[in-house]
């Protein structure tokens, strides 16, 4: 049985142009991927703003609509659902937002927030409904007390964690957090990310996690995508791609996060500079004559890169 | 931008057959028709003539058939003739639309004399006293109705000081085309444009005050100021510029605004201008009349919209239309 | 190391809310040396950012009260007029803003937004300056000067924008640069550009420049010296290699644990409660103190000063030769409000 497949998804975007305003062309978002999901595992999607990272997240719980290709969770396509069949399935997969100061409606109560899955998909009394919230509340290490106040009254972390109560209400199978730190410092970052490997043994869970930092990927993921343009130039496990990264891409990418060992400044800028000029020099082994990525092709049983 | 603005105006075509079909049926819906006012005017008309004289115009026709000849003599120039006044639309709105036009532009010219200025400042020095005072103007010019503030401006300053002509459009004893006869004009504009300027600044100042505060606190004037740039040149190279950005989006509305206004102010002054037309031609159900200014109030507001999205897209270098 | 060419004495900016001030950097003493980078680590209201501003003299000057001494080229700015300071800003100092997308005027063409930095203390014709101002865009590495001097910044991606920034701060060959979180709103490989940028720049003009940064990476990478603030304060300052070695004090050593990379082990290191804001600031004693509640009180100084510990490295407060992590940490609990 497959968990969750995106299977050749691609996500265009028609460009208009001309008098009367005709689909001229289409910017492909996300041209061709295919990722597979195994239940309790952390795939890590990275790539710079506009490699489509977003989009793909977006596509598989149905905010955006799919091109073309399948997303087939427990068997099923839900690109060919129904919006009612759809709603069924919806639950199942979850999402968690970038910007905690955005992503919660600030005319909302904390309760009313959470509660919001829950009124969506089942029927609680709101006795019990209360209850539930009140323990989501502390699973996330945040008051029960405080499920009236509102938005503005918890920091950046603890609206990302009300944020991730919210998500958990309809105990999902997968959640794709899209950035989920990256409006946070550094300390509040660490106590979010540890939280959610602490509720991911707990429920289960699967992620979908999407970042363009390489760091914090890294710490978090058990498998890794690495996505240019629209489509993945390298898959593996976290060893696969930060110990023998393959596409040039990848390395370059790889070499661009700064060491912090300072001792090793001159060495690591050193690299870097081999890197980028083997991006340039190199070029056409890597892209197609029309600057597309390759399709993937597998190297080892976890390991798979987009070489011709 | 050619294709743009060609684009924009076949889009028009179909958004004025709309509300040219739905103006016909209002004005059929009404009571009475084009000879109930005649008949007001001459009681002596008897019932059958006035039914000979239906069937004549076509007026016992269905609504569709009467309304496909009206807009067919529309779209080749015949407004019709105004059964009222007995005279062909066309020469009743001559005139009238170069003196609401007139009048129209001096409203603008002056309300942006007067706001523009005030919101500088108002937006320059927030809080100083020349601020609050320029806030209490708005507040005042907002709650005031126009024709309350217009009745008063004309006792004022058109009997009682006697400074200004309280009403016409020029001088009848001037002869026309000379230039006494421009100035008598601009004599006549001059109190109804002002009175009506002074009470449609609120929103030009208001949104250039906001504008000016919102846009001090953005980067790239922090940029300007480590530049070691002077304040005056950062406030007229960089704050004043961005901040009248939306400003002058608004001016294609506001034409729209100042028409709509021009139907009260030229009641009031008794200028001979689209607004009186409009209101004495309700009155009088003169309904080919009604048709025709309606219509000519459509074309131009959505003509205003679209000049606005040109204007912008001259003054903001980030719109590009094409 | 060269000669000091600014030199921060006992800053205290604060700022008005409501009726009261309050001081979001607290007594910061620096130096900054020609051709040194100097870089300040913290976290969102640690006050770095807040300290860069002071030094260019862009707060506003109603609602912010700037005491102690910024010494530079042996004036003090905080003594000078706007029309003196005028003189210095563009100049001698320049600054590079974090936001590419925000720090350009958006109707300005980029050739005239360079330009205006020469126009402000040079005078020059025009020829000459397009013609510098062409060179600048060349040595930022913008590929086609010619056309980007008269595009709008609308026209350039994120990382060109920024390289227009740096045009704008460089324009005149500062002898100081603040560059305020350069490359947060940057992708990595951008970043990386920039970074490198940056230091060629530093090489060729000998520049000292003053780094503020949340990212210990770039820390790592760009810096000659470090500066931590927290709350306010200077907690620890010493060279680059000395204090990601040895880092000493609670914060420094918790702010190097909860980074990913820079984290050894499973679980990220999280500092307990939240960064006080700054009207509920401790003002007296370690201000350290209430993240780290399993230290015992006596650990700490009545009122912490930075001491040298070795030689120019300097710790603020005694409690870092007590300091521990907790042995299984609890984070999540703690911040129950």
């Amino acid at each position: 049985m497959t968990f969750l497949r995106v299977e050749n998804l691609k996500v265009y975007y028609p460009v208009r142009g001309g008098f009367f305003r005709r689909v001229i062309d289409h910017v492909k978002a996300v041209d061709d991927i295919t990722l597979d999901l195994q239940p309790g595992e952390t795939y890590g999607l990275v790539g710079e703003s506009g490699c489509g990272k977003t989009t793909t997240g977006r596509t598989i719980i149905g905010l955006n609509k799919a091109t073309a290709g399948k997303i087939i969770f427990n068997d099923i396509d839900l690109t060919r659902l129904k919006r009612r069949q759809f709603h069924k399935y919806r639950k199942d997969i979850q999402m968690i937002f970038q910007d905690p100061y955005s992503s919660l409606n600030p005319k909302k109560r904390v309760i009313d927030i959470i509660a919001e899955p829950i009124r969506n998909f089942e029927k609680l009394s709101p006795k019990e409904e209360r209850r539930k919230v009140q323990d989501l509340m502390e699973k996330v290490g945040l008051s029960p007390d405080s499920i009236f106040k509102y938005p503005h009254e918890f920091s950046g972390g603890q609206r990302q964690r009300i944020g991730i109560a919210r998500a958990l209400t309809v105990n999902p199978k997968i959640i794709i957090a899209d950035e989920p730190v990256s409006a946070l410092d550094v300390s509040v970052q660490a106590q979010v990310l540890n939280f959610m490997k602490d509720i991911q043994k707990e429920y289960n869970l699967t992620y979908l996690f999407i970042s363009h930092d390489l760091g914090i990927v890294r710490h978090m993921s058990d498998r890794i995508g690495i996505m240019y343009k629209g489509r993945l130039v390298e898959e593996g496990t976290k060893e696969n791609i930060f110990n023998q990264p393959k596409h040039i891409y990848t390395k370059r990418l790889l070499a661009a996060i700064p060491d912090v060992n300072p001792e090793k400044r001159d060495e690591h800028l050193l690299m870097r500079k081999e890197v980028n000029e083997e991006f340039e020099r190199n070029y056409e082994k890597y892209f197609d004559a029309e600057g597309k990525i390759f399709d993937l092709k597998k190297i080892s049983d976890t390991h798979s890169v987009a070489l011709p | 931008m050619l294709k743009f603005i060609v684009r924009r105006l076949l889009i028009m075509i179909p958004q004025l057959l709309l509300l040219s079909i739905i103006i016909f049926l209002l004005a059929k819906a009404m009571p009475g028709d084009a000879l109930t006012g005649q008949m007001v005017a001459n009681p002596n008309l008897d019932p059958e003539t006035m039914e000979e004289l239906r069937e004549k115009l076509g007026l016992n026709d269905p609504w569709h058939e009467q309304y496909i000849r009206w807009i067919g003599n529309l779209l080749q120039g015949d407004f019709g003739i105004s059964y009222v006044h007995n005279v062909k639309i066309s020469d009743l709105l001559g005139n009238r639309m170069a003196n609401t036009f007139l009048l129209g532009l001096l409203t603008l010219i002056f309300a942006y004399l007067i706001a523009i200025p005030l919101g500088i400042i108002a937006g320059r020095y927030p809080d100083s006293w020349m601020d609050k005072l320029i806030v209490g103007y708005n507040f005042v010019s907002y709650a005031i109705p126009l024709f309350v503030f217009a009745l008063l401006m004309l006792f004022l300053f058109g009997y009682t000081l006697n400074w200004f002509p309280t009403g016409g459009s020029v001088d009848v004893q001037v002869e026309r085309g000379t230039w006494d006869w421009y100035l008598s004009k601009l004599h006549h504009l001059i109190l109804p444009s002002i009175s009506a300027a002074l009470l449609s600044t609120v929103g030009t100042i208001q949104y250039l005050r906001s504008e000016i505060i919102d846009t001090k606190l953005k980067d790239f004037v922090k940029t300007a100021k480590a530049k070691g740039t002077p304040e005056r040149k950062v406030y007229t190279r960089h704050i004043f510029r961005n901040s009248l950005l939306p400003v002058a989006a608004f001016l294609g509305y506001d034409i729209v605004f100042i028409l709509g206004g021009s139907i009260f102010i030229e009641q009031i002054f008794n200028y001979p201008g689209l607004g009186q037309l409009f209101v004495s031609s309700i009155s009088q159900r003169d309904f080919s009349v009604v048709n025709i200014l309606v219509m000519l109030f459509g074309f131009l507001s959505i003509l205003g919209t679209l000049l606005s999205d040109i204007i912008l897209s001259i003054v903001d270098p980030r719109i590009r239309i094409d | 190391m060269g000669k000091p060419l600014l030199q921060i004495n006992n800053l205290k900016t604060s700022f008005r809310i409501g009726d009261e001030f309050y001081a979001a950097v607290d007594d910061v003493s620096l130096t900054v040396n020609e051709n040194e980078v100097v870089a300040i680590v913290g976290e969102s209201g640690c006050g770095k950012s807040a300290l860069a501003l002071s030094i260019m003299g862009l707060h506003h000057e109603l609602n912010t009260k700037l005491e102690g001494e910024i010494l530079f080229q042996n004036k003090n700015l905080l003594s000078l007029s706007t029309n003196e300071l005028n003189n210095i800003r563009g100049k001698d100092m320049g600054m590079i803003f974090q936001d590419p997308l925000t720090a350009l005027n958006p109707l300005m063409r980029i050739g005239d937004q360079i330009e205006e930095t020469m126009k402000n203390h040079y005078n020059l014709s025009k020829e000459e300056m397009k013609k510098r101002t062409l060179e600048l865009l060349n040595k930022v590495g913008i590929p086609n000067p010619e056309r980007t001097y008269m595009q709008y910044p609308h026209e350039l991606s994120g990382g060109m924008r920024q390289r227009v920034v740096i045009a704008i701060a460089i324009a005149c060959e500062p002898k100081l640069l603040i560059a305020d979180e350069p490359t947060t709103a940057l992708d990595v490989t951008i970043q990386a550009q920039i970074l490198d940028l940056m230091r060629e720049l530093q090489n060729q003009m000998k520049t000292g420049i003053i780094l503020i940064t949340h990212d210990l990476g770039v820390v790592a990478e760009m810096a000659d010296r470090v500066a931590v603030m927290y709350a306010g304060e200077i907690v620890e300052i010493a060279d680059v290699f000395t204090l990601f070695n040895n880092p000493l004090h609670p914060y420094t050593r918790s702010l190097f644990n909860s980074v990913p990379s820079a984290a050894d082990g499973d679980r990220l290191h999280v500092i307990q409660g939240i960064v006080p804001s700054l009207k509920k600031l401790p003002r007296t004693g370690c201000r350290f103190s209430e993240r780290i509640p399993w230290i015992k009180k006596e650990a700490h100084e009545e009122n912490p000063k930075l001491r040298e510990v070795e030689k120019n490295h300097w710790v603020r407060c005694t409690c870092y030769q007590h300091f521990d992590f907790p042995k299984d940490a609890e984070d999540l609990h703690y911040d129950i409000s």
